[in-house]
């Protein structure tokens, strides 16, 4: 607590400080955003495009400010809420781990409000923000989950990418290697999959499957958890053991590109937008591939959530309106999709003759879109508070199940529990 | 009045807190009674990080301790040599915790990681639960040393002489000097050095930020990360209060603890 004041008298002064343009100058519209690297320097010429083209015309200037990655802005954006609503910024870019605070927040405004034009925005994007009060915030930097792998490793093997877990776990041992004194010198996948891989080999199961209830806690704030009685992590866990078992599976839960970019992993799974800084890391040491996630099994059909960013309003203002219309302009999502990976929201590019020409030339690309077209739109991020400590809980329970022989039924039971914990403090806390 | 707005005031407001049903805007919800605590302490997680930061305090203190004592006994005499050890021992110094703290990631990343060639190791240091707590050990030590070792060393420059020549004169020498003489007149320094480490690694929480996130598998999750966590985060009141209100009352328990110590001195 003595820290937490300490903070919001820093935070205070600080936003006391740039807060001034916003509320005596309504030319001003300031975004809270999360870009850094290539996104920074890609956003910030979206920005000064703006500033120098419509902004200039219509006498509305966009003021930028980098709070750190998504959860600092979302960490500072609750932090500035409770002090005094008019240290907000107008606009704040924010991901899936936001939405359950901003949908019990009374300071979001939501886009029917400022009456933003959804038509042209992708439908599972606009699935991803639905919530009990209609669509929380306008996406901007949309990405999913994706399979990645040594291509030139699988060609060499005559392999493709397995379309199942229970074909990965066939072709393990071949991806795998082993010197001479039996260490494992390459893996055939690396990483401890969490709430954001789950999202997927629990939601895509049977077409559609929620973790907890409340479509995953987008209808309302959610009560139950689901994965225990609908049996979807024990499906989860049986087949991912069965990988595990084959021994060319690497539970680790950092570095994971590292690894993979040192050949010492064959294949990894992580969003489609680390798709660039990947090649880039690899550096041309050998092909990378791109495929969809597995399947738990073959009934889950339905495909990946999407993930990534959004852009919040806590300004009811036509300055803020036109900000995020020009943000998802066909344009700007171009320039945005090329410079960063993102999966570009605006429709209209679907048939845009230069997005395509990117596509061709960056094949890689393309598999994250057609994954997107070919998933069940229904299947959305989970919701849910607490959000740190159950990713570490998924992580440690599907760590004792391949390692440490805990039953599966124990680590869904222990999981289920956790969850449920989580989501009876948070009604108590938070629902009256 | 400083002291008063921003520790007491807070302090109180988290204490009454912690036994209030506080939603996330700030709002009462209704008297919790001692049903935060209750929660607290079932929560495997919390228990954990309560077991962390324990084997973090067992690992760092005797070692940080052990090292910065030795360093500053070994280069205490005033001389042209020690001034080149005193240099390289002051430089953690200079640089901020969060550069260090990348450094040490980049030095310990993965299993081709530079210290692993430079001493032919193959841990995967972060990856594995031991080997991270000790990538922290080693972390915490290397940002503590710096400071203990100039509080030891001018202690033991202050140290007055003719206190140890009249010892050297009755024919105390070596470690017998050191041990009886020396050591005891710097006392109450070392002292505070050892419950400033203690501190440090009962409240460490930003080099796991930056350096482990906690993992893996929670095995370096310390309870002011867990704190973090909850408070900053999740935005659970229940928590944030609750443990505020408990490492408050652990550090007066401690310091009501070592201040008895001193007075039966």
């Amino acid at each position: 607590m003595k820290k937490a004041i300490i903070v919001l008298t820093i935070l205070l002064s600080a936003a006391g400080i740039y807060a001034g343009g916003s509320t005596e100058d309504d030319s001003v519209v300031t975004i809270w955003h999360s870009n850094s690297g290539a996104l920074g320097t890609a956003f910030d010429e979206i920005v000064a495009e703006f500033n120098s083209t419509i902004g200039a015309e219509k006498g509305i200037e966009i003021e930028a400010i980098y709070q750190g990655a998504a959860n600092d802005v979302l960490t500072k954006v609750k932090a500035a809420a409770a002090v005094d609503t008019s240290t907000l910024p107008d606009i704040a870019q924010l991901d899936a781990t936001a939405a359950l605070d901003m949908m019990n927040s009374d300071y979001l405004v939501l886009p029917s409000v400022l009456g933003i034009d959804t038509s042209s925005i992708m439908p599972s994007a606009l699935e991803s923000l639905m919530s009990e009060r209609g669509l929380l915030a306008i996406p901007f930097n949309a990405s999913s989950l994706l399979f990645y792998y040594n291509k030139t490793l699988f060609d060499s093997l005559g392999l493709e990418a397995p379309a199942t877990l229970d074909e990965f776990t066939e072709i393990a041992p071949l991806l795998g290697e082993t010197d001479a004194n039996g260490n494992v010198t390459r893996y055939a996948f690396a990483g401890v999959p969490a709430t954001y891989e789950l999202g997927a080999f629990i939601g895509a199961q049977n077409g559609l499957s929620y973790m907890v209830d409340e479509e995953n806690g987008h209808t309302g704030t959610p009560r139950k958890v689901l994965f225990e009685e609908e049996g979807t992590f024990a499906e989860f866990l049986t087949h991912w053991k069965k990988l595990y078992d084959t021994g060319y599976l690497n539970n680790i839960t950092s570095g994971v590109s590292t690894e993979f970019a040192a050949g010492r992993t064959a294949t990894m799974l992580a969003s489609s937008s680390n798709l660039s800084t990947v090649i880039n890391t690899v550096g041309g040491r050998f092909e990378v591939g791109t495929a969809f996630v597995p399947k738990t099994n073959e009934e889950a059909t339905g495909g990946v959530n999407i993930g990534g960013g959004a852009m919040f309003s806590f300004t009811e203002s036509e300055n803020a309106r036109i900000v995020l219309e020009y943000l998802i302009s066909e344009d700007v999502q171009l320039e945005w999709a090329e410079k960063t990976g993102y999966m570009p929201v605006n429709t209209g590019l679907y048939d845009n003759a230069e997005y395509q020409e990117f596509l061709d030339g960056n094949p890689q690309f393309r598999v994250a879109m057609e994954q997107t077209a070919s998933s069940n739109p229904k299947v959305t991020g989970v919701w849910i508070p607490s959000a740190y400590q159950i990713y570490y809980s998924f992580q440690s329970e599907i760590r004792n199940v391949t390692e440490n022989g805990k039953s599966i039924e124990a680590a869904v039971h222990d999981m289920a529990a956790t969850v449920q914990n989580a989501l009876d403090e948070y009604a108590a806390q938070n629902i009256v | 009045m400083l002291a008063l707005l921003f520790s007491f005031i807070p302090l109180a407001k988290s204490f009454i807190g912690s036994f209030l049903t506080i939603s996330q805007s700030g709002k009462v919800l209704g008297f919790a009674g001692i049903s935060n605590y209750a929660t607290l302490l079932s929560n495997q997680a919390f228990l954990s990080s309560v077991l962390n930061t324990l084997r973090f305090v067992i690992f760092f203190l005797p070692l940080n301790t052990f090292l910065t004592l030795l360093a500053a006994a070994l280069t205490r005499k005033k001389h042209r040599a020690n001034a080149v050890f005193e240099f390289i021992f002051l430089t953690p110094l200079a640089f901020s915790l969060s550069a260090l703290a990348l450094v040490f990631k980049e030095l310990f990343r993965g299993r081709v990681s530079v210290i692993n060639r430079l001493f032919g190791l193959s841990f995967q240091w972060l990856d594995e639960p031991g080997p991270a707590m000790a990538v922290l050990v080693i972390f915490g030590v290397f940002l503590d040393f710096a400071l203990d070792y100039i509080l030891l060393v001018s202690a033991f420059r202050s140290t007055d002489r003719s206190i140890i020549e009249a010892a050297e004169i009755d024919g105390a020498a070596g470690c017998r000097l050191f041990f009886q003489i020396e050591l005891p007149s710097i006392r109450n320094m070392f002292l505070i050095t050892v419950f400033m480490a203690l501190k440090d690694a009962v409240l460490i929480s930003a080099p796991v930020m930056v350096l482990t996130e906690g993992g893996p598998f929670r095995s370096t999750e310390t309870v002011m990360y867990y704190y973090y966590l909850e408070a900053f985060r999740s935005g659970n009141r229940a928590a944030e209060t609750t443990i505020a209100v408990m490492m408050v009352l652990f550090s007066i328990a401690v310091m009501s603890l070592t201040s008895r110590r001193r007075r039966d001195v």
